[in-house]
């Protein structure tokens, strides 16, 4: 469904709530192509395709949703009715924003690729044989996946708003495994023609190559070079402070105590859709035009709103909400790390001791106050010894205070995007003295 | 049942369409989903929703390779354009593909079901579901301003569904799955503290209104608001090698990510190996790899009456039944898809699901039970001279062979000369898993065993939301390493 498609369907179906009703429709289509391999082999191959109309209407301060994706007019007006039928159960709230009128917001360029969005699987498997044959070539079989994604999204509402974007998006996650090491590298663009194999598959398994025969060293604290996939996964575990509603509820570091944040001088933290390695969304759930953020600046903080906590807090709304009403509260969605000039290999030189960690795994929060999270090394540690990889070593668990590590952090200059379980951030390699591991493992 | 008897003959034209175009076998599972969400938060009502979505999801089997199409197009050219779909995939794949992972199933099932429901949902009005829930939130309040979100919610989920394959299968089932709790996070200027109930997610199993009434969340919020307060000013849990007692809801946590997981035959063989990586196991230990203590027995069982992932039938058209994964403490068995179960000489014990319509089918956890023992739970606290008794999850992190993990839960009590004493706060332990199952010295008996459900279980990519459930009673474990992450 394009966007002219799209955004006769959300009006419509925004109108049909009737006069009196403050109504709004978000009307999503996505089409994901995903091509899994192990093994060297594809193993599973899918496409998915959908579109799907989410309805919230409020009716004298009481709102209700109900969504489908049953898109004939009886069933998008059932879904309208049920929505209000369902507003007349909730209690009246006098503190919720309503549905109020946005300004425009306009998508950056280049967020959408035409020969990505008609990708076929054949075109997966092209670049899938290509990392297969990068793997081969260091005698090691290949986990991972190619994907080619096409997504649409409109909000209408009766006051007027109207926002659209579209983006195609594509990835390589590539895991190469030796008999007792493996490597992992990744790549993300808006076309699927930027995508290459052969050298994603090449960066892994130079890396699976590097830490064979990993050894053991003592947990403890460590100096740590952390890439980006290491550093993003990290620090998403960070943004979420920067919710007003976790500011004003008391799980954040910052709350009652902006000036927390102060401890922390080499490290910025900026949410911004439009970035080149993003070009995201210009708007959030609401139709609300989204706001550059400096989350975390030089020391200073500043917080995400929606119109819910814009409101409740007395603040500029800087519309990253989710669909609304929801009890995640506003969220940035567009991180980019920044703050350093030095390469990554600078970082390395630089260091007399400490480890290099291409990734993590199973992060988890174990004190979300104190930003305190556990999580393990994965796919690829390397011990540095005066400047030098020297070898690889096997995996550890840490325990560590993301604030804490920040305020002794040097970050490289360049920044790649990175995602997986749960984000989606622009970072840079990220050099961290003490960063406290407490166990490790035999592998 | 009468939706899937409207899907006979678009289904017909799905797989006649596959075969046109070159599958030698394939399947349609049609699913009519619907959810009903409420969320209430501070007084308000910060979600109530219902979702509704129906389509199909269709397997193709070419030359050894496997292609899924999904799509909500229930028209006949979108089916037509979603079969052809599907065999491109399985074509693309193929093509110099040089492992051949899929092969055809030989039997077909002929079947219907339904969840077993002793109180309709729909039979109690909305407003007293809504009514409910924000009387369970104002009592999280009343031990004061210090609790400053109280939270109380509802999922009623049913998903209709009918399988339908070239070999002649043809299996309807009607799945209801009910879940509710309630939560309170009170903070001052240094602390933040959370407590749910029941468990760390709330109680979540099929079935209908009356898990909600077992959940009894009315009369046991004011008792969560009052704890997260106390847990504000309660000492630190102690750090050391310690005895731990685990409540029901942890040891359910703790098989799902240290035995379901890793027990997961495609975990195994390498087809989660990037996301979410592979397994300590392998086939060679079967049958010899000592896992826990000989009071450890975990089994399948797909049929369990409650269980979150019970249904008669997986999403590849396989039985459900009951089988051992671990047996008096040694490794027996692994979850398994037809394909996984192919490669080590088994066959399927039908745990294969799908999120929904438009995701493929992947192996699950589905029910995972620890079997009780044979002692009360008040007699898990004899014999410990110095240990914690922990409840709720906190935080969960397990390495990815699933050896190394961290846990940490909501509340601990000090134990001491086998008496349960203060309060404690920020529990954590850590361990290696088959050590720490070894270590396992008493189970509480059936009467504290619970069906725990786990409704947010992410596995897979495109990931997938499964729901699981691990029936556990409270269990003891000697010489844990306790305090992780706050010793210093």
């Amino acid at each position: 469904m394009d966007k002219s498609e799209r955004e006769t369907l959300a009006a419509r179906v925004a109108g049909f709530a009737g006069a009196g009703v403050a109504s709004e429709a978000i009307v999503f289509d996505h089409d994901l192509g995903l091509t899994r391999f192990t093994h060297n082999a594809i193993h599973q191959n899918v496409a998915q395709s959908r579109t799907s109309v989410r309805v919230r209407t409020i009716v004298d301060g009481r709102t209700g949703v109900a969504s489908t994706n049953a898109l004939d007019e009886p069933s998008l007006r059932a879904t309208v009715a049920r929505a209000t039928a369902l507003a007349a159960f909730a209690p009246h709230d006098d503190v919720a924003p309503g549905i109020v009128a946005s300004d425009s917001a306009t998508p950056p360029a280049g967020a959408f690729d035409e020969a990505t969005a008609r990708a076929d699987p054949a075109a997966r498997a092209a670049v899938a044989r290509a990392i297969f044959a990068a793997a081969e070539a260091s005698g090691l079989w290949a986990a991972g996946y190619v994907t080619s994604d096409r997504s649409g999204v409109t909000v209408a509402n009766s006051a007027g708003t109207l926002a659209s974007y579209d983006g195609t998006s594509c990835a390589i996650n590539v895991k190469a495994n030796g008999p007792d090491a493996t490597g992992f590298a990744e790549t993300h663009a808006v076309a699927l023609a930027a995508l290459d194999g052969e050298q994603t598959g090449a960066v892994a398994a130079a890396k699976a190559v590097a830490s064979q025969k990993p050894r053991a060293v003592d947990p403890g604290p460590w100096t740590v070079i952390l890439e980006p996939a290491a550093a993003g996964e990290l620090l998403s575990y960070f943004t979420d402070h920067f919710s007003a509603q976790a500011y004003e509820e008391g799980s954040s570091f910052l709350s009652g105590n902006l000036e927390a944040a102060r401890a922390v001088t080499s490290v910025s933290l900026v949410d911004d859709y439009a970035h080149p390695l993003f070009v995201g969304r210009p708007f959030d759930f609401e139709g609300y035009p989204t706001r550059r953020v400096p989350l975390l600046e030089r020391g200073v903080a500043s917080l995400v709103t929606d119109a819910t906590w814009a409101k409740r807090l007395t603040r500029p709304n800087t519309g990253h909400g989710s669909p609304a009403p929801n009890a995640a509260g506003p969220l940035p969605h567009y991180v980019v790390v920044g703050g350093g000039s030095k390469t990554k290999a600078r970082l390395i030189a630089e260091t007399k001791r400490g480890l290099l960690v291409t990734r993590f795994w199973y992060i988890r929060p174990v004190d979300q106050k104190r930003t305190i999270v556990t999580g393990m090394t994965r796919d690829g540690t390397f011990l540095i010894e005066n400047g030098e990889i020297v070898c690889g070593v096997q995996n550890m668990r840490f325990n560590q205070s993301i604030l804490d590590g920040l305020a002794r952090a040097e970050l490289a200059g360049e920044a790649i995007r990175t995602g997986g379980y749960g984000y989606d951030m622009v970072a840079p390699a990220v050099k961290i003295e003490a960063f406290h591991f407490t166990s490790g493992t035999d592998f | 049942m009468s939706l899937s008897k409207g899907f006979d003959a678009l289904a017909a034209r799905a797989l006649d369409t596959a075969v046109a175009r070159g599958a030698t076998y394939a399947d349609v599972r049609f699913e009519d989903g619907r959810s009903e969400r409420i969320d209430v938060r501070n007084g308000a009502v910060a979600t109530l929703s219902e979702n509704r979505s129906t389509g199909y999801g269709i397997r193709a089997l070419f030359d050894g390779a496997w292609g899924f199409a999904a799509s909500d197009d229930l028209g006949e050219g979108g089916i037509d354009r979603a079969a052809a779909r599907a065999v491109a995939i399985a074509r693309a794949g193929a093509a110099g593909a040089t492992r051949r992972f899929g092969e055809a199933p030989t039997d077909a099932h002929v079947a219907t079901y339904a969840t077993t429901v002793l109180r309709d949902p729909a039979t109690v009005p909305l407003g007293e579901r809504v009514a409910l829930l924000l009387e369970a939130e104002r009592e999280l309040h009343a031990a004061g301003p210090a609790v400053r979100v109280g939270r109380a919610w509802l999922d009623l989920w049913t998903a209709d569904k009918t399988f339908y394959s070239t070999i002649g299968s043809r299996i309807a089932q009607s799945l209801r799955q009910t879940g509710s709790g309630i939560s309170a996070l009170a903070a001052d200027a240094n602390e933040a503290q959370d407590r749910t109930y029941p468990g760390d997610v709330g109680l979540y199993g099929t079935g209908g209104w009356e898990l909600v009434e077992t959940a009894a969340l009315v009369a046991n919020a004011a008792r969560i608001g009052e704890e997260a307060v106390q847990l504000l000013a309660a000492p630190q849990c102690p750090a050391g090698e310690l005895d731990v007692i685990l409540g029901g809801s942890q040891v359910s946590l703790q098989i799902h990510e240290s035995c379901g997981h890793p027990a997961e035959l495609d975990r195994v063989m390498g087809w989660e190996a990037n996301f979410s990586g592979t397994s300590f196991l392998s086939a060679a230990g079967l049958g010899t790899l000592r896992y826990g203590s000989e009071l450890v027995t975990i089994v399948v069982d797909n049929t369990l009456p409650g269980g979150l992932a019970t249904a008669a039938f997986d999403d590849e058209g396989s039985p459900s039944g009951r089988s051992d994964i671990i047996r008096d403490g040694i490794l027996t068995g692994f979850e398994m898809s037809r394909d996984t179960a192919r490669t080590i000489g088994r066959t399927t014990n039908a745990c294969v699901r799908a999120q929904s319509w438009e995701y493929v089918p992947m192996i699950r956890m589905c029910n995972l039970n620890l079997l009780p023992g044979d002692v009360p739970f008040e007699a898990l606290f004899d014999g410990v001279k110095h240990g914690v008794y922990m409840e709720s999850n906190r935080s969960w992190s397990i390495d990815d062979h699933r050896l190394n993990f961290q846990f940490g839960c909501q509340i601990g009590w000090e134990v001491v000369n086998g008496k349960r004493g203060r309060l404690v706060k920020n529990p954590t332990y850590a361990g290696v898993t088959p050590q720490f199952w070894g270590s396992c010295d008493a189970i509480a008996d059936e009467r504290s065993w619970v069906a725990w459900g786990t409704p947010n279980c992410g596995k897979g990519e495109p990931m997938q939301t499964g729901r699981t459930a691990q029936a556990a009673s409270p269990a003891r474990f000697r010489n844990v390493r306790v305090g992780v992450g706050y010793d210093g």
